[in-house]
């Protein structure tokens, strides 16, 4: 059970090799023990930054009518 | 509505922040201070804001900023309460303004309370009213022709003799009655409190 449960954790994902190659080198010294710890590191940083990206994101001609919605409802604006 | 202070008679001075973010107790506290500010009764206090609103024309001079008609040339030297979304429309002038934030959540929940509606999408609207706000802050911050002063409500009611005393500063002028100023914050109509 224990091994069901931790193969769900986790999934395999396909790089070029030479790639992989060049992250072994990479990482030799460095407080990363494998090729997978690396990897995920770097994607958690590419998607925090996307999210980030997307709390940063301008604002909008929706947003613009939302503001003017909740201004009428609060008696700001006719 | 006079006060026995003088602001400089060629600025416009504005109190602003979102909508439910301390706005008319900003006013309210100004008030006290014998610091000129113009408002009149056309919205009358309610359950909502107890001391009133301290605004013009019931709140409702967005509409005549968007269609660049308020007369700003009329409020040079007293405050008036302009609302976050109002200051996108600023003409090019010279202006001084004091800016209210106070918790999003507390907001979203004084914002429902006064329209008396459940918000169905309130992380949505959430998103929206932090980005109005951001965007607001960017361009006040950026302009040349405004000089703003941010004071946080939430700090205001936990220490509010170190918010006021920011105000003064501020505005360069020393003849304001902080201890009024400080009396005139009323820590019972805090009421959403989140933090």
């Amino acid at each position: 059970m224990t091994e069901e449960k931790d193969e769900k954790k986790y999934t395999t994902i396909s790089i070029p090799f030479q790639l992989a190659e060049k992250i072994k080198k990479r990482i030799e010294g460095t407080g990363f023990h494998s090729l997978s710890s690396y990897a995920t590191y770097v994607l958690r940083e590419v998607i925090s930054g996307m999210e980030n990206e997307d709390e940063d994101e301008a604002f909008s001609k929706e947003d613009e009518e939302k503001v003017k919605d909740r201004l009428r409802a609060l008696g700001y604006l006719d | 509505m006079g006060s026995a202070m003088k602001l400089d008679s060629d600025t416009n001075y504005i109190v602003s922040g979102l909508e439910r973010s301390g706005t008319s107790m900003m006013m309210q506290i100004l008030h006290a201070g014998s610091i000129p500010t113009t408002f009149d009764s056309s919205r009358k206090s309610d359950q909502n804001n107890p001391k009133g609103y301290y605004e013009l024309e019931g709140g409702k001079i967005i509409s005549k900023l968007m269609k660049g008609s308020f007369p700003f040339e009329k409020y040079k030297g007293s405050f008036i309460k302009v609302t976050a979304y109002g200051l996108k429309y600023l003409p090019k002038g010279w202006y001084k303004i004091i800016y209210s934030e106070r918790n999003i959540e507390e907001i979203l929940d004084s914002m429902e309370k006064m329209a008396d509606i459940k918000d169905e999408e309130r992380d949505k609207t959430k998103k929206t009213f932090v980005k109005l706000n951001k965007m607001i802050k960017e361009t006040i911050t950026e302009r040349e022709d405004i000089d703003v002063l941010f004071i946080n409500y939430n700090e205001m009611l936990s220490d509010p003799k170190t918010q006021i005393k920011k105000i003064p500063e501020f505005l360069e002028t020393s003849g304001v009655n902080l201890d009024s100023m400080i009396r005139a914050i009323d820590k019972k109509l805090y009421r959403q409190r989140k933090i």
